[in-house]
C-alpha cells in the first residue's frame, strides 16, 4: 500500500499562517453582498407594514414614527418597522416585498450583543428631525 | 451454606450483555440520536435507537403560516441540506401554480444544489476520518471544505442557510465577476478532494477501520427502503437526479456513481466520487449558463393558491427526499408532509450493527451520514428485536427471567 503523503501536507502547514480566523479580533472576511444586517429607510418607506406581514420569523414590529421626526406624506399612517434582529432570519423577504424598496442592505453580521439590538435608531437616522421641534425625539415605541 | 444451594431447584444463567449508550450526546456526528448497543464482550448482540431530542414540529408549524413564509421554514428543517428542503417545497408550490421557472434560474438552483452535495459530503467524510481518530484529516478536509461555503455564499449570500430558491426563479442572479470567482474555487478545490479521496483508498488507518465494516447487501438495501449513497455503495443505482430529472439535471451531464462492496470504505468512496461528479456539473453550469431572467419579482407572486397538491422529490446529498404539498386554496397549505432520506437511513439500518465491534459502531453510523434535526419529525417507538433473543440484567431485575 502507498504511502500517501500526508506528512509533506502537515510540516507544510506547521509553517505557514493558520487558517483559523482570530474572532473577534480578527475580521471574519464576508462578500460584500452577504446578506447581513437590513434597516428601513424611513424617507422611502410608506408604512404599508408587508414586510411585517411576510417576515417569517415576526421579527418585524410596526411602531409610531416619534415626535419631532419629518415624516414624509406618503407614510400617512407615521408607522415605520422596527426589525428585532435576534428574531431575524436574515432571509431578507422584508427586502424583496417591499413596494417602495425601502430597505437598505448591508453585509453587517456582528451583532452579537447583551442587550437587545433593533433596527430602530439605524431607521430613524434616516429622517431629518423636525426644525420646529428641538427635542431629542426619543420614541414612545 | 451447602444446604441452601443444594435445595435451589432452579439455575438462573445471567447473560452478560452490558447495555451501552451510544448517544444522545455526540454518538457519532453532532447530532442528537441514541442508539442502545447491547455487548456480550466487544460484540453488539442487540441495538435500539431512540429519537425524538430534536422533534420540532415543524410540519404542523408549516400549515401555520403561509406558503411563502414556509420556503424559509422549510429551509432550516435541515441547516447542511436546506437548498435541497427549499427547493422541494418550491417546486410543489411551482406544480400547484402551474408555474415554470426560466432555464437560467433552474441552472442556478441546480448550481446552488451542487455546491451543497458538495460541502455536504466533505462533511461527513471528515467526521468519518474523525470518528475514526484521524483527526488530522478531519482539521484538513474542514479547511478545505471553508471553500465551498465561501462559493455558497458568492451564489446565494450566506455560508449556510441559502433561502435562495423562490417560486418563479432564484433570489440573486451571477454576474462574470462572480462566475470567474467561482470558477477559481472550483479549480482550487478539485485537487484537495483528489489528494483526500487517495488519502481514503490508501491510508491504512482507514483502511482497517472501514473495510469489510458495517457491509449492506443490495437485497438488504431494496427491503429496508434505504437510499442515496448508502444504496448506492451497495450497488442499488437509486438517484433521483437521474430518474426525476428535475430542474436542470435532464440538461447537465451526469453519472450515478454506483460500487458493489457496500461497505463504510464504499460508502466513502461513492461520496468522493460523487464530489467529482458534482464539480463537473458546476463547472458545466458556469460555463453553460443559459442568459434571460432568474429573479422574479416577488412583489408580483400570487399570494392566494389555487387547489391542489403535488408530491416533489429531489435527490439531497443523503439521498431521496420528498415533499408533499396540499392547497385547499388560500394563502395556507393545508398539509406539509417531509420524508427525509435520513429518517430511512438511520431507523432502518439499526439490526444492522449486529456483529459488528462496539468500537465500530460510531464508523458505521457515520458512514450512514446522519441528519438527526432532518428526520425529527415523527417519532418511531417500536423497532424490530435483536436477532438472538436473551434476557437482560434488567428484566432479569423486573422478575421475568
Ligand atoms: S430578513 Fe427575514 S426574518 Fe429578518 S426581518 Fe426581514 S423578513 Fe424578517
Ligand atoms: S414593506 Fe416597505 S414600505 Fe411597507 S412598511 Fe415595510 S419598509 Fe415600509
Amino acid at each position: 500500500m502507498a504511502k500517501v503523503p500526508l506528512l509533506k501536507d502537515v510540516l507544510k502547514l506547521i509553517f505557514s499562517k493558520p487558517a483559523t480566523i482570530q474572532y473577534p479580533r480578527e475580521e471574519t472576511p464576508v462578500e460584500p453582498d452577504a446578506r447581513g444586517r437590513q434597516y428601513a429607510d424611513l424617507s422611502k418607506c410608506i408604512g404599508c407594514s408587508l414586510c411585517m406581514i411576510e417576515c417569517p420569523p415576526k421579527a418585524i414590529r410596526m411602531e409610531k414614527i416619534p415626535e419631532g421626526y419629518e415624516v414624509p406624506k406618503r407614510n400617512a399612517r407615521k408607522i415605520y418597522p422596527v426589525v428585532d434582529y435576534f428574531k431575524c432570519i436574515y432571509c431578507y423577504r422584508c427586502v424583496t416585498v417591499c413596494p417602495t424598496k425601502a430597505y437598505v442592505v448591508t453585509n453587517e453580521y456582528r451583532l452579537a450583543s447583551d442587550a437587545p439590538v433593533n433596527s430602530r435608531e439605524l431607521s430613524l437616522s434616516t429622517l431629518k428631525k423636525a426644525s420646529q421641534e428641538p427635542s431629542q425625539g426619543e420614541g414612545e415605541g | 451454606m451447602t444446604e441452601e444451594v443444594s435445595k435451589a431447584d432452579k439455575v438462573v444463567e445471567i447473560p452478560m450483555t452490558v447495555e451501552i449508550p451510544v448517544g444522545p450526546q455526540h454518538p457519532a456526528v453532532h447530532e442528537p440520536i441514541l442508539i442502545k448497543v447491547y455487548a456480550e464482550g466487544e460484540y453488539v448482540v442487540k441495538a435500539e435507537a431512540y429519537t425524538g431530542y430534536n422533534h420540532r414540529g415543524v410540519e404542523k408549524l408549516a400549515e401555520k403560516k403561509t406558503f411563502y413564509q414556509d420556503i424559509f421554514l422549510c429551509g432550516r428543517v435541515c441547516g447542511i441540506c436546506n437548498t435541497v428542503h427549499a427547493d422541494c417545497y418550491v417546486r410543489a408550490l411551482e406544480h400547484i401554480l402551474n408555474k415554470e421557472p426560466p432555464p437560467r434560474a433552474k441552472y442556478l438552483r441546480t448550481l446552488a444544489m451542487e455546491l451543497e452535495r458538495l460541502h455536504s459530503h466533505m462533511l461527513i467524510l471528515a467526521v468519518t476520518a474523525e470518528i475514526v481518530g484521524f483527526d488530522t484529516l478531519f482539521m484538513h478536509m474542514m479547511r478545505d471544505r471553508e471553500l465551498i461555503m465561501k462559493a455558497k455564499e458568492i451564489v446565494t449570500g450566506n455560508r449556510v442557510l441559502a433561502d435562495y430558491i423562490m417560486v418563479g426563479g432564484v433570489r440573486r442572479d451571477l454576474n462574470s465577476e462572480k462566475i470567474d470567482k467561482l470558477k477559481k474555487i472550483l479549480t482550487k478545490v478539485e485537487p484537495r478532494i483528489r489528494y483526500y479521496w487517495r488519502v481514503f483508498e490508501e491510508d491504512v488507518t482507514l483502511n482497517k477501520r472501514l473495510v469489510e465494516v458495517g457491509r449492506l447487501t443490495p437485497a438488504q438495501v431494496t427491503s429496508h427502503g434505504l437510499l442515496g449513497p448508502v444504496a448506492r455503495a451497495s450497488g442499488v443505482a437509486t438517484d433521483s437526479r437521474y430518474h426525476d430529472a428535475y430542474d436542470a439535471y435532464a440538461e447537465v451531464p451526469f453519472r450515478i456513481v454506483t460500487r458493489k462492496e457496500g461497505d463504510c470504505m464504499a460508502r466513502s468512496l461513492v461520496r468522493f466520487e460523487e464530489m467529482q461528479v458534482s464539480l463537473e456539473i458546476c463547472r458545466y453550469i458556469l460555463n453553460h449558463l443559459p442568459e434571460g431572467e432568474a429573479v422574479p419579482d416577488e412583489r408580483r407572486l400570487p399570494r392566494r393558491f389555487p387547489e391542489g397538491e403535488a408530491f416533489t422529490t429531489v435527490e439531497a446529498p443523503r439521498g431521496e427526499l420528498t415533499y408533499y404539498v396540499m392547497s385547499k386554496g388560500g394563502v395556507n397549505p393545508y398539509r406539509v408532509k417531509i420524508r427525509t432520506p435520513s429518517y430511512n437511513n438511520i431507523i432502518n439500518t439499526v439490526p444492522f450493527y449486529v456483529g459488528h465491534m462496539i468500537a465500530d459502531v460510531p464508523a458505521i453510523l457515520a458512514s450512514y451520514d446522519p441528519c438527526i434535526s432532518c428526520m425529527e419529525r415523527v417519532v418511531v417507538i417500536d423497532l424490530r428485536k435483536g436477532i438472538r433473543k436473551k434476557v437482560s440484567m434488567r428484566d432479569l431485575a423486573k422478575g421475568e427471567a
